[in-house]
C-alpha cells in the first residue's frame, strides 16, 4: 500500500543506481549535513506513519459493526489527549534541535575560492577571479553551464540573476539557493572527489525552465590548474585557408554580436567585443572562448559528447575522471586526429540551424517585437549549411 | 400573538449585537490587513526614489496637517450625527451627516491639491518606487474617504425622502464606524508617512 | 438539465408568500423555473449552485491535470508545447484551489451552516447571492483567457519578476490577477456573512461548545479568509498597477525587491492551505462519529486544535521561502514554527482514530472516504514534517517530493473529505441517496488512484526531478528500481485511475437524479441538527426552531440510556420521524423569509465588465463602474423584506421569526 511504497522509497532511495540527482547520495560535506537531518526524519516519519496506520487498521477490523451494542458515548479522556499532544511535541523537539544546528552550520561562509554565479533565461554564467583552491587566476575566466571547481575545497558561490528568479541546485553537493535579481546570495559547495555532479534550475523561470540545467565538475588541484591555464591560454587563430579560418569570419559576422571569444580580432586588427546587452533581454550570452571544453551546450541541455563518450566520462573513476574531462570532445581521439570522435556534431548542427526549435524562447516576430527587438535566447540566424560547416570547424578549435 | 407557547427565536441575536454591526466590525478587521499590506509596501520603498524627488522634497507638512485636522474634526461631527440619530432627531442627523460629508470632501480636495502639486514637482505615479507606493497607499485611503462621503450623502438623501429600511440609528452608526476607522487609518498614515522621516 | 432536477424544498410549503407590491422596487417573485434560481437568495439553492459550478471547475481542472500527466508519461514528450504546459499547470492549480476546493467548501458551508446552527438562512442573504455570482463570473473571466490571447503562465504562485509584462507578455497574468480579485471579493463577503451567521444566529441553547465540529472548522476558515484575502488583494493590486499602469513594484531595475511579492503571497498563501483543508476536517469530524456511533473523541481538543492551526498558520509562511535566502535566523525560526503546527494537526489525527476505537463501525461510502482522508492526510502530513526541517527542504523544495506532499494533503485530505461530504449529505440535500455500489467503486478507484499518482512522486522528487518541467530527458532518469521513467508512467496511469473514479461519481449523480426512490429521513442515524428537518429541507429550514440541550442534539433526542441487566444500555427510543413530529407539533408562525433579488447578479456582472475594460479598453471599465454604482443604489433602496401587510395572507400578528438585515 501507500505506506509500504513510502517506506520503501525511503529505505531504498540510498541504493539507487546511477541516479545523478538522488538527494540521498551526498558527495560533499554540505550535502552530508543535510542528509544527516533528512534521513532520520524519513525514518521517524515512517515509524509514526506505521503506528498510526496499524491503529487505524486494527480499529477497522476489530470494531466493525457486527451487531454489537451501541458503544459508550464517551467524549474523550483528558489524560490521553494530553499524552497524545505531548508525545508529538517531544518528537518534534528532537527533530527541531538538529535542524536548527544544521541551519547555522550550512550558513558557514569560510572558503578557499569564490565564484560568481549568474542566472538568466535560460542558462548559468560563472565568473572566476582571484585565487581558487591555491590556484591563481590571473585574468577573469567567464564560462557557462559547467561549474568547474577544485575537489575537496570549500567553494563559495555568490549567486544572483540578470532577469527573473532562478535557483541553483546540485543535489549531490548542497541544497538550493535562489538567484534573485538585485540580491547577492551565497551557497557553499564542496565535492569530496573529482567527478561530475548534475543539477538544474529549480525556480520556475519561464518558457524554457525545463531546459536550464547545470553541472558541477570537480577536478584534482593539478587538473584544476591545467583547466585554468587552458582557459587563460592566448587565442590561436585558425590556420589560413582552412575551413575554420573561413569560419572565423562567419563567426565575427554572425555570432560575435552576442558571443565573446576572447582574443578574437577583426580583419582590421581591432578586438571583437560582444555587446549582448544590445540584442538580448537578459543582456548576456555565453562566452565561447573555450566552448569545446564543456560537455553540453544551451543551458547544459544538449550534449556535445556522443552518448558513448558521455557514459565513459560519467562512469570514470575519480582518478581517471580529470584527464578524460580535460580532453573534452577530443576524448579518445589521439593526438593527431583532425576530427574528434566524441563530438556529437549533429546536435550542434541542429542547434545552429534553429535554436528555438530545440529550446523555445518566444521567437515569434510579434513576441520579439514586444521587447523592442531583443531576443530571449539565440535567434534563428538562417545560416546556410556551408556557414554551419564553417562555424563548426571554427568552434571545434575553441578547446 | 398566536404562538406564545413557543419561544420565538431570532428576535434578538445570539450575542445581542446586531448582525449589521458585527459584520461591519469584521469588515473593518479585514481592512486593517489591507492597509497593513499597503503601509508595509510603502515603508519598504519610501527610501527608493532615484530619478525623482524624495519625501523630504515634496511633502508640505503644514498643509497636510491642516487637512488631517479637518478629517479628525469630521469624526467629531460624525459622533454628533450618531447621537442625533439615536435621539431620533432627523434634522440634526441630516445636518451633522452633511457637515461630516463636507469635511470629508474638503480632505479629499486637499489630497487632490496635494497630488497635483506633487505632480508638478515631478512626482508622477510611475516616477519611482517611492512615488508608486505613496500614491497607492494614500490613493487607497482617499478612495475610502470618497466612498464614505458618497455613503453619507446617500444616507442624507434617503433619510430626507423617508426611504430608509430597517433601523435608522443603526444605519448612521454603521457608517460612523466606517468613518472613524478611515480616520484612524489616516492618523497612522500621517504619522508613518509624513511625520517620521525616511 | 431536465434529467437532473435539483430541488431545494417544495415552494408550496412556504408558510407565507410575499405579494407582488414591495415598495418602489419590486422584488422577483418566481418560485419555480430558472428565475427562482438566478434571483434566489436562499442559502440552500446558492449552496447547490456553488457545488454544481465548483464541480464543473473540478472536472475542468482535472482535464488539465490529465493533459499534464499525458505530457509527462514519456521522455521528451510533445503532447503539450512548453508554453501550453506552463499555462496548463498554472491554470490547473488556480482552478483547483480557487475555483474548486474553496467554493466547494463554501457550498457545504452555505448549505449546512445555517441548518447546523439552527437558523432559517444566513445573516445576509443577498450578500450570499452576490458572493456566488462573483465566484461564477470570476471563474468564467479567468478561463476566458484561454481564448483571449493565452492563459496565465507564471505558476499559481506568480512570482515576480517573472510575472511582469516583459517576461510574461500575453494578457494571461492580467486575467489571473483580476479574476482572483473578483473571486477574492466573493470569499471576503462570504466570510463576513458566515461569521455573523455562526456567531449571531444560533438556535437557543446552541452554545459555541455545542456547535458541530464542521461549523467550528468553517468558522475558523472564515476568519482565516477574512484576514488572508486582503493581503493577496494588496499583492494583486501592486501587480496589476505594475502591468497595467506602469508602476514598478517588482521591477528590479528600479530598485524593487522581488521578495516583497513572495512575502505578501505566502502570508496569504499559507493560511490558504488551511482554508482548503479545514472544511474537510470538519466534514470527516461529522462523518466519523456518525458511522462509529459514538461522539467525536476529544471534541474540545479537536475544536481548539483547529483554532490553534488557524493561529499558528499565520506564523509559518516563510517556510515556502527556505531557498530564497532569508538568512539563518529567519529560516531557523520559521522551521521551528512549522514543526509546531504539526502538533495540533497530530492531535486531530489521534482524535479521529480514537473515535474509531471502540465504535460500531458502519462502512458506508462516506465513511470509507472519511477513513481514506485520515490515511492519506497522515501521509501528506508526515512528508510535510520532512520539509519543515529547512536544510532538508532545500533539497526537497520545488521537486516532485513537494508535489507529492501537497497532493496527499489537498487531494487525499481536502478532496477525499469533500467526497465524504457528498455521500453523507446527498440524501439531505436532494432527498435521494447516492448509489453505494457505485460509491464503493468511486472510493476505491480514487483511493488507489491517489496513491498510484502521488506515491511515486515521493520517489521522483527525492531522485531530483524538479516541478514545472515540460519534459524530463531519458538520459538522466537513472537505472533500476528508481528509474524516473517508470515512476512517471505509474503516476500517469494513476491519474487516469482517479479520473475514472470521478467519472463514476458523475454517473452516480445522474443516475441518482433519475431514480424515484426517496431516501429515508435519517439514513445514517445521524447526530446533528441538519437532520432534524425534512430532506430536502423546506425553504424555511425548520418548521420550528429547535432548542438545543447538548452536543449531538439530534442523536440525544433519539437515544436514551435504558436500565438493563449489568448496567444501562443505550437504546433508540424514538425514530427520526417521531422526533421531527414532536418538534413540529408547535410550528413557528409568520416566518419572514428573504425575498429574491435582482441586484446581486447585476452587481456581480458589473465586475467582469470593469476588469475586461482594464485589459482591453478603459471606457468599458467606466461603463462597468456605472452599472456597479446603479446596482449598489438599487440594492440599498430595495426593501429588504416585505412589510407585515404585504404578505398574502397578511402577517397581521406582527410576530416574525426571521429578522432580516437592512443591508442584507
Amino acid at each position: 500500500m501507500a505506506v509500504a511504497a513510502f517506506a520503501a522509497a525511503v529505505l531504498f532511495a540510498g541504493c539507487a543506481q546511477d541516479a545523478p540527482q538522488d538527494t540521498f547520495q551526498p558527495k560533499g560535506p554540505n550535502a552530508r549535513t543535510i542528509d544527516d537531518v533528512q534521513r532520520p526524519l524519513f525514518y521517524v516519519a515512517g515509524i509514526v506513519g506505521l503506528i498510526v496506520f496499524a491503529v487505524i487498521g486494527y480499529s477497522i477490523i476489530r470494531f466493525k459493526d457486527r451487531g454489537q451494542d451501541m458503544p459508550e458515548q464517551t467524549h474523550g479522556k483528558t489524560w490521553l489527549e494530553v499524552t497524545l499532544t505531548v508525545i508529538p511535541a517531544v518528537i518534534l523537539a528532537g527533530v527541531a534541535i538538529p535542524t536548527v544546528a544544521a541551519v547555522f552550520d550550512l550558513d558557514d561562509k569560510s572558503n578557499e575560492c569564490v565564484i560568481n554565479v549568474t542566472g538568466q533565461q535560460w542558462w548559468w554564467e560563472y565568473d572566476y577571479s582571484g585565487t581558487c583552491g591555491g590556484v591563481e587566476i590571473t585574468q577573469p575566466i567567464v564560462t557557462s553551464g559547467e561549474l568547474v571547481i577544485p575537489a575537496d575545497t570549500p567553494v563559495l558561490l555568490r549567486i544572483t540573476s540578470r532577469d527573473v528568479i532562478h535557483s541553483y541546485w546540485i543535489p549531490a553537493l548542497n541544497g538550493k539557493r535562489d538567484a534573485v535579481p538585485g540580491r547577492l546570495q551565497t551557497l557553499r559547495m564542496e565535492a569530496d572527489e573529482p567527478g561530475i555532479y548534475t543539477g538544474q534550475c529549480t525556480e520556475f523561470c519561464g518558457l524554457s525552465h525545463a531546459r536550464m540545467r547545470q553541472a558541477a565538475v570537480a577536478l584534482s588541484t593539478a587538473d584544476f590548474q591545467t583547466w585554468v591555464t587552458n582557459q587563460l591560454a592566448a587565442y590561436v587563430a585558425p590556420e589560413a585557408g582552412t575551413l575554420a579560418a573561413t569560419g572565423e569570419g562567419t563567426f565575427v559576422n554572425q555570432c560575435s554580436r552576442c558571443h565573446q571569444v576572447n582574443g578574437l580580432v577583426a580583419a582590421d586588427g581591432t578586438p571583437v567585443l560582444a555587446e549582448p546587452d544590445l540584442y538580448v533581454v537578459a543582456g548576456a550570452a555565453p562566452n565561447l572562448t573555450n566552448l569545446m571544453t564543456r560537455t553540453a551546450i544551451a543551458g547544459w541541455t544538449f550534449d556535445l559528447l556522443t552518448d558513448a563518450c558521455r557514459e565513459q566520462l560519467w562512469n570514470a573513476s575519480p582518478e581517471e575522471f580529470g584527464s578524460l574531462y580535460l580532453q573534452g570532445v577530443w576524448m579518445n581521439s589521439g593526438p593527431d586526429a583532425t576530427k574528434p570522435v566524441c563530438f556529437a556534431e549533429a546536435t550542434l548542427r541542429d542547434w545552429l540551424r534553429d535554436p528555438a526549435a530545440m529550446k523555445p524562447n518566444y521567437a515569434s516576430p510579434d513576441q520579439v517585437a514586444s521587447t523592442g527587438g531583443l531576443t530571449r535566447g539565440m535567434p534563428n540566424l538562417n545560416l546556410t549549411e556551408d556557414q554551419i560547416d564553417q562555424l563548426i570547424a571554427f568552434l571545434l578549435e575553441r578547446k | 400573538m398566536a404562538d406564545t407557547t413557543i419561544h420565538a427565536p431570532g428576535h434578538g441575536t445570539t450575542t445581542g449585537l446586531s448582525n449589521n454591526k458585527l459584520a461591519m466590525w469584521m469588515f473593518l478587521g479585514s481592512e486593517c490587513l489591507l492597509f497593513g499590506g499597503l503601509i508595509s509596501t510603502y515603508m519598504l520603498y519610501r527610501g527608493r526614489h532615484e530619478g525623482g524627488p524624495g519625501p523630504a522634497q515634496v511633502f508640505d507638512i503644514p498643509l497636510t496637517s491642516v487637512s488631517s485636522f479637518v478629517l479628525l474634526m469630521s469624526s467629531l461631527t460624525m459622533v454628533l450625527a450618531v447621537n442625533a440619530a439615536k435621539a431620533k432627531d432627523d434634522r440634526n442627523t441630516k445636518l451633522w451627516l452633511t457637515v461630516t460629508a463636507l469635511l470629508g470632501s474638503l480632505f479629499v480636495g486637499g489630497q487632490v491639491y496635494e497630488f497635483t502639486a506633487f505632480y508638478k514637482e515631478g512626482l508622477g505615479f510611475t516616477t519611482s518606487l517611492f512615488s508608486s507606493s505613496f500614491f497607492t497607499l494614500t490613493g487607497f485611503h482617499g478612495v475610502h474617504v470618497s466612498i464614505g462621503v458618497m455613503m453619507l450623502l446617500a444616507l442624507v438623501a434617503i433619510i430626507s425622502r423617508g426611504r430608509i429600511t430597517g433601523d435608522k440609528a443603526e444605519a448612521v452608526e454603521m457608517i460612523g464606524l466606517y468613518w472613524h476607522f478611515v480616520d484612524v487609518v489616516w492618523v497612522v498614515i500621517f504619522t508613518l508617512v509624513y511625520l517620521i522621516p525616511a | 438539465m431536465t434529467t437532473l432536477e435539483l430541488r431545494s424544498g417544495d415552494p408550496s410549503d412556504s408558510l407565507v408568500t410575499p405579494s407582488a407590491a414591495l415598495g418602489i422596487f419590486r422584488r422577483p417573485l418566481a418560485t419555480t423555473g430558472w428565475k427562482s434560481w438566478v434571483f434566489t437568495v436562499d442559502h440552500k439553492k446558492l449552496g447547490i449552485m456553488y457545488g454544481a459550478v465548483a464541480m464543473f471547475f473540478f472536472l475542468l481542472g482535472g482535464c488539465e491535470a490529465l493533459l499534464i500527466r499525458l505530457q509527462l508519461a514519456a521522455p521528451d514528450n510533445t503532447v503539450l508545447s512548453a508554453g501550453l504546459y506552463n499555462e496548463m499547470f498554472t491554470m490547473h492549480a488556480t482552478t483547483m484551489v480557487f475555483l474548486f476546493v474553496m467554493p466547494m467548501a463554501a457550498a457545504f458551508a452555505n448549505y449546512f451552516l445555517p441548518l447546523q446552527v439552527g437558523a432559517r438562512d444566513v445573516a445576509f442573504p443577498r450578500m450570499n447571492a452576490l458572493g456566488f455570482w462573483l465566484f461564477l463570473f470570476g471563474g468564467i473571466f479567468l478561463n476566458s483567457s484561454w481564448v483571449l490571447g493565452g492563459a496565465p503562465d507564471g505558476g499559481w504562485f506568480m512570482y515576480s519578476p517573472n510575472s511582469s509584462a516583459l517576461f510574461s507578455p500575453s494578457h494571461g497574468v492580467d486575467f489571473w490577477v483580476l479574476g482572483l480579485q473578483i473571486t477574492g471579493i466573493a470569499s471576503l463577503i462570504g466570510a463576513i456573512n458566515l461569521i455573523v451567521t455562526v456567531i449571531n444566529m444560533r438556535a437557543p441553547g446552541m452554545t459555541l461548545m455545542r456547535l458541530p465540529v464542521f461549523a467550528w472548522m468553517q468558522l475558523v476558515v472564515q476568519f482565516l479568509l477574512l484576514f488572508a484575502i486582503p493581503v493577496i488583494t494588496v499583492a494583486l493590486f501592486l501587480l496589476s498597477f505594475q502591468r497595467n499602469f506602469g508602476a514598478a513594484f517588482f521591477d528590479v531595475e528600479q530598485g524593487a525587491d522581488p521578495l516583497l511579492w513572495q512575502h505578501l503571497f505566502w502570508i496569504f498563501g499559507h493560511p490558504e492551505v488551511y482554508i482548503l483543508i479545514l472544511p474537510s476536517f470538519g466534514i470527516i469530524s461529522e462523518v466519523i462519529p456518525t458511522f462509529a456511533r459514538k461522539p467525536l473523541f476529544g471534541y474540545k481538543f479537536v475544536v481548539f486544535s483547529g483554532a490553534a492551526i488557524g493561529f499558528v498558520g499565520w506564523g509559518v509562511w516563510a517556510h515556502h521561502m527556505f531557498a530564497s535566502g532569508l538568512g539563518p535566523v529567519s529560516v531557523a525560526v520559521f522551521s521551528v514554527s512549522t514543526m509546531l503546527i504539526a502538533i495540533p494537526t497530530g492531535v486531530k489525527i489521534c482524535n479521529w482514530t480514537l473515535t474509531l476505537w471502540g465504535g460500531k463501525l458502519w462502512f458506508t461510502t462516506a465513511m470509507n472516504f472519511a477513513i481514506g482522508t485520515i490515511v492519506l492526510f497522515t501521509i501528506g502530513g508526515l512528508s510535510g514534517v520532512t520539509h519543515a526541517a529547512a536544510p532538508a527542504d532545500t533539497q526537497q523544495t520545488d521537486t516532485y517530493h513537494i508535489v507529492a506532499h501537497f497532493h496527499y494533503v489537498i487531494v487525499g485530505g481536502a478532496v477525499m473529505g469533500l467526497f465524504a461530504g457528498f455521500y453523507y449529505w446527498w440524501p439531505k440535500m436532494f432527498g435521494k441517496t447516492l448509489s453505494e455500489r457505485l460509491g464503493t467503486w468511486n472510493f476505491w478507484l480514487m483511493f488507489i488512484g491517489v496513491n498510484l499518482t502521488f506515491g511515486p512522486m515521493h520517489i521522483l522528487g527525492m531522485q531530483g526531478q524538479p516541478r514545472r518541467m515540460v519534459v524530463w530527458p531519458d538520459k538522466l532518469t537513472g537505472d533500476g528500481f528508481f528509474n524516473l521513467g517508470f515512476w512517471n508512467r505509474v503516476a500517469s496511469v494513476g491519474s487516469f485511475t482517479i479520473a475514472t473514479g470521478v467519472l463514476l461519481f458523475v454517473i452516480n449523480v445522474f443516475r441518482t437524479a433519475r431514480k424515484t426512490e426517496k431516501a429515508p429521513l435519517d439514513p445514517w442515524d445521524a447526530r446533528t441538527l441538519e437532520w432534524l428537518t425534512t430532506s430536502p429541507p423546506k425553504e424555511h429550514n425548520f418548521d420550528s426552531i429547535p432548542t438545543v440541550h447538548a452536543l449531538d442534539e439530534f442523536f440525544h433526542r433519539k437515544y436514551e440510556e435504558v436500565d438493563a441487566e449489568g448496567g444501562s444500555r443505550l437504546v433508540k427510543v424514538k425514530t427520526a420521524e417521531e422526533v421531527q413530529a414532536e418538534l413540529n407539533a408547535h410550528p413557528d408562525e409568520h416566518m419572514h423569509l428573504p425575498s429574491p433579488s435582482y441586484w446581486p447578479i447585476l452587481l456581480a456582472f458589473s465586475l467582469p465588465i470593469i476588469t475586461y475594460g482594464v485589459i482591453f479598453n478603459l471606457m468599458l471599465s467606466v461603463f462597468g463602474a456605472v452599472i456597479l454604482l446603479l446596482a449598489a443604489f438599487g440594492w440599498v433602496l430595495e426593501p429588504s423584506v416585505a412589510g407585515h401587510d404585504e404578505y398574502d395572507p397578511p402577517a397581521d400578528s406582527g410576530d416574525s421569526t426571521k429578522e432580516l438585515a437592512s443591508v442584507g
